[in-house]
């Protein structure tokens, strides 16, 4: 937040990003509709070209060069496009997507103005100009002769552009109302007026305008075909509703050049105006902020939660002084009130940071279409759960990991048409993610039905890479063979033919979900498919936590993990290969003393304890502590960088009173526990 | 207690010709400078939680104002054979280049100014010296006093804090 140069070039580049995702958001609808054969939508065609009009007009006023210059090629295109002088077919389809790409490319350079880039902007300008000629131009649509602003034609619905079309070939003229209706009768009133006027015109459509009406009021704009001479009209609609005026017809329109100038086709009357506002305004609803601004926002919240409990030690000081007791009831009363408030305060500033997840699935969708034409296979991808929300961190940590796992599953796991019809299964394979809210998790599911993976060839590989031994191998169940395929270095051939293999990334998939506080875990079944899951808590700032003692140390375990606490009976501790473990509901549960682990020196006798039941994915592990504190919602920091190489902790929180306890890392825990039991058993032998 | 609002601030590596000031500390038996302008604060020190599993020269994590800052040991970082009798005087928080860092010291002596004479720069001293270590002030009544007592040792804050980070 230093230079605000910085900061406006942040800005630019965060509503750039905005508009590339909506421009890629908006494409992957179209083609989806083009590839069912339906008719795409002339709104979506008009959302695309606003997007990247906008886009020219920023990138203008950023120095952003080549993005201007593609976006401005872009415009031209789609407004043939939207206009109708163009069909959508799949030629225009790639080129569109391809500047999906090219966008975030050229967003993602140091230099706006790179010259390196030159080349790669003027074959792409190329391509576009190509399909232009490609495309003959149709003839005329009857509409276009009228000067109606393409803001209007965009949000004609399917039945309203019918109608125009209809009229116009008729011979009908076009006419323009304003009239006033009150807000509360509106729907009402324009039926009334449909009836009353129904011999005499026909109402296409009508629009807000922005500029008369007050609070009760709203003036419309209503677009009318008349079948009665103007005079008639004018006789039939002004004394009672408001004025009418004729819509210009062109006069130019046999010079205008066959493909289209970059400023698109506006007409000056009020129109186009209204369409222009009614659109920013509805922008206006939600404002773009800087997460460390609500970061911040989060800190005050934090210090006014102290400022709260020191009034609360006051109030228990005085409390039992006769002389203050009516005050310190009522102060005690006054600050019960300020800490909901203070709650619901935290609640909504975490409710601001959260989105859906269908940011990234829209980013999948156009990695899942890339890849399949790619490795020439057909791919269905079917998304659930996309307006699950979590924290806006974690959605963006979380976009890579999951961009592997789609990737993976595509170029590994969803076989060819040909090999799947030759195991009678569709030739069109089904990629699906599913995303679930479960208690305070966020499950994501990335599933394939593609050939699946073999844990066998996946655990001879590890041994003949030398990343496990031939002995560990031997005692492998099922599960930790395919749990190998996390491990850094393991690149396995789930096929004879398959020169690379699913464990490409998937080291990097487990790292970076486990930063985030999240596990990571695989199905897979030779033949039948792939199920990658992915669970993450769902905010990163504010935890609801355990808070236990360990020798006199305090700690706060995220409630995310804990299943439940029972008391510790050391009679019941058996041990085997040297870890101890005890039997809960017939079931066999490791436990790791904290307090050991740790290398504190036991305070409490052992018998008084407590184990911690934790759960991550499908592991159990218990936690031997002293003594069980109470939950808390605690606001989880960062440790410094001097303490990064130190595993075991997420952060750290402050409990009021300047205390300061370390939040474990239960995942990291876990993965230590089960993943490194060298490491794990070096540390307990430690007195 | 913020220094940084004081009037003794002045430009910590100064040109040639220029004062520096910094700030003498204790730690063991020595008395090292730190330029005054990386010190953000000087901490009364709060209450300390431990780091299980850190480094040794890492005393544990503080709060400060909400925000949680790691604290290291100076004596101990410079791996001076000191036993601390006592708990640390006090806590400064000093910009390592890439963070705060709370550093643990026995007590403060006082801001020091120092003219381009009294400063001796290690490159000139010959010694094998941490590189870390600036050099020396000589910070007796003149500047020509020979009494060891008087002299601090000149240290880089972004080279013996960020170096470990």
């Amino acid at each position: 937040m230093s230079d605000p140069r910085d900061n406006v070039q942040q800005e630019f580049l965060a509503e750039a990003q905005e508009l590339v995702e909506a421009l890629s958001r908006d494409l992957l609808l179209v083609d989806e509709a083009h590839h069912r054969d339906e008719r795409v939508e002339p709104a979506l065609i008009n959302e695309i070209f606003r997007s990247v009009h906008t886009l020219k007009g920023i990138a203008g006023m950023f120095g952003y060069k080549h993005v201007g210059t593609v976006a401005h090629a872009l415009e031209d295109l789609l407004d043939d496009l939207r206009l109708g002088r163009m069909p959508v077919n799949q030629g225009l389809l790639d080129v569109l997507f391809d500047s999906v790409e090219r966008f975030q490319r050229l967003l993602a350079l140091d230099d706006p103005q790179a010259p390196g880039e030159e080349t790669g902007v003027q074959q792409y300008i190329e391509a576009i100009r190509n399909l232009g000629n490609q495309e003959p131009v149709q003839p005329g649509d009857p509409v276009e002769k009228y000067a109606i602003d393409p803001d209007v034609l965009g949000v004609l619905t399917e039945y309203e552009e019918h109608r125009l079309r209809a009229c116009v070939r008729e011979g009908l003229p076009l006419y323009r109302l304003r009239a006033s209706f009150d807000l509360v009768s509106i729907d009402d009133s324009i039926e009334a007026l449909r009836e009353d006027t129904r011999e005499e015109a026909e109402i296409i459509t009508y629009l807000p305008s922005m500029e008369g009406g007050n609070d009760d009021t709203i003036e419309l704009v209503v677009l009318l075909a008349a079948r009665v001479p103007e005079d008639e009209l004018r006789a039939l609609f002004e004394p009672r509703y408001g004025k009418v005026d004729p819509i210009a017809e062109r006069t130019h329109l046999a010079t205008l050049p066959p493909r289209a100038t970059s400023i698109p086709v506006l007409s000056i009357g009020p129109v186009a105006e209204d369409g222009g506002q009614a659109s920013l305004r509805s922008v206006a609803d939600s404002v773009r902020v800087d997460i460390r601004k609500l970061d911040h926002l989060m800190n005050v919240v934090g210090e006014l939660a102290l400022v709260r409990s020191a009034v609360n030690r006051l109030v228990d000081k005085f409390k039992n002084d006769l002389t203050y007791r009516q005050s310190m009831m009522d102060l005690d009363r006054i600050g019960r009130g300020f800490e909901r408030q203070l709650s619901e305060l935290r609640t909504g500033i975490l409710d601001v940071r959260m989105v859906p997840l269908g940011q990234v699935f829209n980013k999948l969708a156009r990695i899942v279409r890339q890849a399949a034409r790619e490795n020439e296979k057909q791919v269905r991808l079917v998304v659930t759960g996309a307006s699950t929300e979590v924290d806006k961190l974690i959605v963006e940590e979380l976009t890579d990991p999951l961009m592997h796992l789609v990737r993976n599953a595509i170029d590994h796991g969803i076989e060819t048409p040909k090999v799947r019809q030759g195991v009678h299964k569709r030739e069109e394979g089904t990629l699906a993610l599913n995303a679930y809210q479960k208690g305070s998790n966020v499950v994501i599911e990335v599933e394939d039905d593609g050939g699946g993976i073999d844990p066998h060839a996946l655990r001879d590989k590890a041994v003949e890479r030398g990343l496990i031994s031939f002995g560990a191998g031997e005692d492998m169940s099922r599960q930790d063979m395919l749990n190998l395929v996390f491990l850094p270095g393991l690149s396995t051939r789930t096929e004879v033919t398959d020169l690379s293999g699913r464990g490409v990334g998937m080291d990097v998939v487990k790292t970076n979900i486990l930063r985030l506080g999240g596990m990571v875990s695989i199905e897979s079944e030779p033949g039948t498919g792939t199920k990658v899951t992915v669970t993450l808590p769902i905010t990163l700032a504010i935890i609801r936590a355990l808070i236990v003692n360990v020798s006199s140390r305090t700690f706060a375990l995220p409630i995310t993990a804990v299943r439940e606490a029972i008391p510790y009976v050391p009679d019941e501790v058996r041990t085997i290969q040297g870890r101890e473990v005890i039997t809960l509901r017939g079931e066999t549960l490791a436990i790791c003393d904290l307090a050991r682990l740790f290398g504190f020196r036991r305070s409490a006798p052992r018998g008084d304890q407590f184990v911690v039941v934790g759960a991550m994915g499908n592991r159990e592990l218990g936690f031997v502590v002293d003594e069980l504190v109470g939950q808390e919602d605690v606001i989880i920091k960062a440790l410094g960088k001097s303490l990064s190489s130190v595993r075991g902790f997420a952060g750290a929180t402050d409990l009021g009173d300047q205390r300061v306890a370390l939040v474990l890392d239960a995942p990291a825990l876990f993965t230590e526990y089960f993943d490194d039991p060298n490491a794990f058993r070096a540390m307990e032998s430690r007195p | 207690m913020s220094v940084a609002s004081s009037d003794t601030l002045v430009p910590e590596q100064g040109r040639d010709g220029a004062t520096i000031a910094v700030l003498g500390v204790l730690a063991g038996n020595e008395a090292y400078g730190v330029p005054l302008s990386s010190v953000r604060e000087i901490l009364v020190p709060p209450p300390l939680t431990e780091v299980p599993r850190a480094d040794e020269y890492l005393l544990g994590v503080v709060s400060v104002r909400g925000d949680i800052i790691t604290v290291v040991d100076l004596p101990k970082l410079l791996q001076l054979e000191v036993v601390h009798p006592e708990p640390y005087g006090r806590v400064l928080l000093v910009d390592n280049g890439q963070e705060l860092i709370g550093v643990a010291v026995d007590s403060v002596i006082q801001v020091y100014r120092l003219e381009p004479h009294q400063i001796e720069y290690a490159t000139t001293m010959g010694t094998d010296l941490s590189d870390y270590v600036v050099g020396v002030g000589r910070v007796g009544n003149d500047g020509s006093s020979s009494d060891s007592s008087d002299m601090l040792i000149l240290i880089d804050p972004v080279a013996l804090l960020g170096g470990r980070a």
